[in-house]
């Protein structure tokens, strides 16, 4: 087959352990799969270079949000081979494009305790780009997960940090029961705003521990 | 509503992204005189872009209908064609009216590139599809100037299709100069937004996907080359951009058996512009040439060569097999001088790079093929290594040879073929090369 990203023809990989052991058969490259770089350390919440909470996050402790989030991580660093893959999956709409991270959240998400709850999308923004970028993650990589948020229809993009902080009544509780335990999971973490307006609507109806996820941080 | 039909005439454009408002484009549609298709068609075939495989043609859930759609991922970079998308064209006749047409050209046509222009210009007058069979260097592009002309006299649409962006960069401004009151459009990926009827279109053959029963006269350049000979959604593209019974014009230096054998009229030019024979690329062993570059180390006698070029101020170009490869080499080459640069496709930098080399600003520079063809850089020296790679097809060899000797003040250049054991394509160009310059015989 053609790898998904730069359209080079890869030899068809067939071993033991993809037979035995139902592993997903990689749709990128070798070439295309190293050019994305995986974040070691940083930020026990958000995974910014440097050690203990970054400067960001230390920030988000000085206000009505301190607290919220527990601890969290991103995968993946935002650099230039990243930015087109999220252009291509999000904004080109090339929905298969889920398939390239499914191996690496499967792993990072096998086994989890807390309930995997996704970022939502406005129903609006889904009619037109017509999947949920989000979801689509995550039933690729065939991890279970429930909405229990439902957002209005504000985009975050282009807005300062203080803008962002003000936007209250982004997200909604949906009325599901609260589970104890929560893993928010987005596709991208810029400022962190859309995990603590999130995280605290999730607090405000019970939840009592919210761990957070990103597959990239910009 | 005038803007809406110069710009939609012969074109299938998504409706959701034109330059006009909804509101315009609905008024349009109601009134019948803008029409509806939808952008996946029977059988699962993308309409823009005609494509069909089922690797390309691929379904998702569709949050927009509830239900499994499915999009072509062959052309999604223009704006993602689903099940749900809408295309649109222009359903009315046309009433644009015919624009007048001047030729400013200064140059001369030698009696061989003469011939041609002829025969081309009888060709299109009679319908018959032609095929330019000229050697690299011969001037191609200033003998279709007349035909083109003439074509545009008679109210007809034509179209100029190159399969890389860098050569409609070339063309554009050379024919703007010579229609200066042709509306002319020059069409790539992200090319700027142009606006009003053009008699004349300049396109990459991806951009030919966006048109239908466009073009009375459809030219292709470099019919020879990746991706149009790779890709058939790119030949398919052609045919559809052009109206049914519209000839098309191949232009090539290095045209395949298929070619040759699909049309039947044929030009040929086997000599120079300036009547210099091409310059004969000559071979020389590189044994494991991998290895050596693995090791940190460039290939002796492939350094003693460029340490050559540098003493003698001569600029050159180094031909590499894969992106890999020439990632090794840069770095070696960067320490016997900083001033080397390398490029391939997906570099931004590219045209900077080598407008550098033409400017003598910079050595040398490494590439992939995407520098073998369409640049031209006086007295410059040429290096292929890895020859014997399946890359280097005996059309691409020619054309990398042909990148030496373009200059009439420079009409010499060597031309090296490092390789790791001679292989049939390289000893195919050498004898092609060799029989141009005997005049043709093969």
């Amino acid at each position: 087959m053609n790898c998904y990203l730069c359209g080079r023809d890869m030899p068809v990989h067939v071993s033991w352990r993809s037979i035995f052991f139902n592993e997903l058969e990689s749709v990128i490259c070798n070439r295309c799969r190293s050019s994305f770089e995986l974040i070691a350390g940083g930020c026990p919440i958000c995974s910014a270079p440097g050690e203990g909470l970054c400067q960001n996050c230390c920030k988000w402790e000085t206000t009505e949000y301190a607290g919220l989030i527990d601890s969290g991580k991103c995968l993946y660093r935002y650099n230039p081979p990243m930015k087109e893959f999220l252009h291509q999956y999000k904004f080109l709409k090339d929905a298969v494009l889920s398939e390239v991270f499914a191996e690496m959240l499967k792993e990072v998400l096998d086994g989890q305790k807390s309930i995997v709850v996704p970022i939502p999308m406005n129903e609006n923004k889904l009619k037109e780009r017509t999947f949920s970028q989000v979801d689509r993650l995550l039933d690729t990589a065939s991890v279970p997960y429930l909405h229990l948020l439902g957002k209005n229809e504000v985009g975050l993009g282009g807005k300062s940090k203080s803008a962002r902080m003000a936007l209250e009544d982004v997200f909604w509780w949906n009325g599901k029961p609260a589970p104890e335990k929560v893993l928010l999971f987005d596709d991208l973490y810029t400022t962190g705003s859309t995990m603590r307006l999130a995280a605290k609507v999730l607090k405000e109806n019970g939840v009592k521990e919210i761990k957070v996820l990103a597959l990239i941080r910009a | 509503m005038k803007q809406i039909e110069e710009f939609l005439t012969g074109r299938v454009w998504l409706r959701n992204f034109t330059p006009f408002t909804k509101e315009q484009i609905d008024k349009a549609i109601s009134d019948g005189s803008v029409s509806i298709s939808p952008g996946i068609i029977d059988g699962r075939q993308c309409a823009r872009c005609l494509e069909k495989s089922t690797k390309k043609i691929v379904p998702f859930f569709c949050a927009a209908c509830n239900a499994i759609c499915y999009y072509c991922r062959h052309c999604i970079k223009m704006g993602r064609i689903s099940s749900c998308t809408e295309l649109i064209t222009w359903a009315l006749p046309s009433t644009i009216s015919p624009q007048s047409h001047s030729f400013h050209w200064n140059g001369s046509l030698t009696p061989l590139q003469q011939r041609a222009s002829q025969e081309v210009q009888a060709s299109l007058s009679q319908k018959n599809d032609h095929l330019v069979y000229a050697v690299c260097g011969a001037g191609k592009t200033e003998l279709l100037f007349p035909p083109i002309f003439d074509a545009l006299k008679k109210g007809q649409r034509v179209c100029l299709a190159a399969p890389r962006t860098d050569v409609v960069l070339e063309l554009t401004p050379r024919l703007r100069n010579v229609f200066p009151t042709t509306t002319i459009h020059s069409l790539y990926g992200n090319s700027p937004e142009e606006s009003g009827f053009a008699s004349l279109v300049i396109a990459t053959t991806h951009q030919l996907y966006r048109f239908k029963d466009a073009f009375d006269v459809m030219i292709v350049d470099e019919a020879d080359a990746f991706p149009y000979s790779y890709d058939p959604a790119l030949k398919r593209a052609v045919i559809k951009a052009k109206k049914k019974r519209a000839p098309i014009v191949y232009v090539s230096a290095t045209p395949s058996a298929e070619l040759l054998k699909q049309v039947s009229h044929t030009s040929h030019i086997f000599q120079r512009f300036h009547g210099y024979p091409l310059p004969v690329p000559e071979f020389r062993s590189l044994w494991r040439y991998d290895k050596d570059f693995a090791k940190g180390k460039i290939p002796p006698k492939l350094a003693a060569w460029v340490d050559e070029k540098i003493q003698k101020n001569e600029p050159f170009l180094v031909f590499f097999p894969t992106i890999e490869l020439i990632e090794q080499a840069i770095v070696l080459f960067q320490k016997k001088h900083p001033g080397i640069q390398a490029v391939h496709s997906k570099d931004e930098e590219r045209k900077e790079k080598v407008m550098k080399l033409r400017e003598r600003k910079i050595p040398g520079v490494l590439t992939s093929t995407i520098l073998e063809r369409g640049i031209t850089i006086p007295n410059v020296q040429v290096a292929v290594v890895g020859a014997d790679q399946p890359i280097f097809d005996a059309a691409a060899l020619i054309q990398i040879a042909g990148r030496a000797g373009r200059s009439i003040d420079y009409p010499d250049g060597n031309v090296i073929f490092f390789h790791n054991g001679i292989v049939r394509q390289m000893d195919k160009a050498k004898k092609l090369i060799v029989s141009y310059n005997r005049g043709g015989a093969l």
